[in-house]
């Protein structure tokens, strides 16, 4: 399904006000914490701003799976086990794990997510609506 | 110099918005330096006073359970100075409230005139970074009650807000 | 307490980058408030020394034309740790635009590497006398004495 062109500008919108990038750096490429410089709390007003421009609930745990990527169950020597990346497949549908998958390193989840996975969530969340 | 930066609250609804007040006097120490030979209300203890309103209304929303810290500013603007003499009346309203943390827009007005305005995250911060308690028992409570929280403070239904009844 | 909240600037290239510190002490007064059973560095302390690195900054590049250097804007001000007693906080501006009344600097504060507040801050200059004009001897005093504590902040041993 792809997403129009204006609610991937309100996403726009919400990354350059939350992060203080400007409009060209949030491309569909672009991943959240690499290339734009989010932080955990970013999270947060990223949510926010979300939440407001699309009239959803959202939860934080939803693009920021702290509670997963911290949980000894699902973590050994740093790598997210077989039962880990299962819960982050069923928390993250909308995302594209593929690479991750390959090398699921706890440090390099914040590679991983981009602007078009966030698409991506506000579409899931706009449909279920 | 100690660290309170609001006088009084003069209005105060559970979870909604509070309105607090901070009277700028030439007798504080700090003026004297910022700057030496002119006075004015370094614009980051404006920002305390904004960020201690809020914060103290994240926190009551919970009761005083969580430990309600200052961990964002997306934006805070400034229009003009603050001197001796003005009373400078700040407002948060709550934007998001969530387990997280919360989401204030604040402004700080000098009689009718905008000061300055902004939007401050706030984040509930774990057990096990600060220890359960950043103040010692009852304290915080008697800060809310030199703060005159409880004689403004109401909830949504109009009734009064009270302290914990575990911390009084 | 003095409302200097740099103790020393290690290095300054005007016009472009200040690196300064600041020692966090357990006498510093306002620690037994915030908070009385864990005493760390309030955030507006660290946005206050951003913002004095960043007039500081401004100051020396300009030879103390104008007596006020204050904040006008902060954006995106993140906190991603604490900084308690006995750290030493290092704080950098980096200067990335200016016109004739503002400037937008890129800030930081770090200790031993690590992140622990960064920051967009505009501050702006200009002289009380350019729309108060019997107020020019009180640009005169701020001057000088900002002069003053420049050279305590900055001897002249590191001065390059």
């Amino acid at each position: 399904m792809a997403l129009s062109e204006e609610n991937f500008a309100k996403i726009q919108e919400a990354l350059v006000d939350a992060l203080g990038v400007d409009d060209d750096e949030v491309t569909p490429e672009a991943t959240l914490v690499g290339d734009l410089g989010a932080e955990s709390i970013d999270f947060l007003d990223i949510v926010f701003r979300l939440e407001k421009a699309f009239g959803i609930k959202i939860d934080r745990g939803e693009l920021w799976p702290e509670d997963i990527l911290t949980n000894v169950k699902f973590v050994e020597d740093g790598k997210l086990n077989a039962e880990g990346l299962a819960e982050l497949k069923t928390r993250m549908s909308f995302a594209d794990l593929s690479k991750f998958e390959q090398n699921p390193a706890i440090q390099e989840f914040g590679n991983m997510l981009t602007v078009q996975d966030m698409a991506n969530f506000v579409d899931g969340k706009m449909a279920q609506a | 110099m100690r660290w309170f930066w609001i006088d009084r609250f003069v209005e105060f609804e559970s979870g909604r918005s509070a309105t607090s007040i901070k009277n700028v006097a030439l007798a504080e120490e700090h003026l004297h330096d910022h700057f030496p030979g002119y006075p004015v209300m370094p614009n980051s203890l404006i920002v305390e006073g904004l960020a201690q309103t809020g914060g103290m209304l994240a926190a009551e929303y919970h009761d005083f359970k969580e430990r309600v810290i200052l961990a964002k500013i997306s934006k805070m603007t400034f229009h003009g100075p603050a001197l001796p003499g003005d009373q400078l009346t700040y407002h948060a309203e709550m934007d998001d409230i969530s387990a997280d943390g919360a989401v204030t827009s604040v402004t700080c007005h000098i009689g009718d005139r905008l000061q300055a305005e902004g939007q401050i995250f706030f984040a509930h911060v774990a057990d096990q970074v600060t220890g359960k308690s950043l103040f010692e028992p009852g304290q915080m409570i008697h800060m809310m009650r030199l703060l005159k929280l409880y004689e403004v403070g109401r909830k949504p239904d109009g009734s009064a807000i009270m302290p914990p009844a575990e911390m009084t | 307490m003095r409302f200097s909240l740099i103790d020393r600037i290690v290095d300054l290239q005007p016009g472009k980058t200040i690196t300064a510190v600041k020692c966090v002490s357990l006498a510093e007064e306002y620690l037994q408030d915030h908070f009385p059973r864990f005493p760390v560095l309030p955030g507006v302390m660290m946005l206050e020394a951003m913002t004095q690195a960043s007039a500081w900054l401004i100051r020396a590049g300009e030879d103390f034309a104008h007596s006020m250097v204050t904040l006008q804007e902060a954006r995106n001000v993140k906190y991603s740790d604490f900084v308690a007693p006995g750290s030493m906080l290092t704080v950098t501006a980096d200067l990335m635009k200016q016109d004739e009344r503002y400037c937008s600097l890129k800030t930081k504060g770090t200790i031993d590497g690590r992140t622990a507040v960064s920051a967009r801050l505009t501050v702006q200059r200009f002289n009380l006398a350019e729309t108060q004009p019997d107020m020019a001897c009180a640009d005169e005093i701020v001057v000088q004495e900002m002069k003053k504590l420049y050279t305590t902040l900055r001897p002249a041993s590191v001065a390059s």
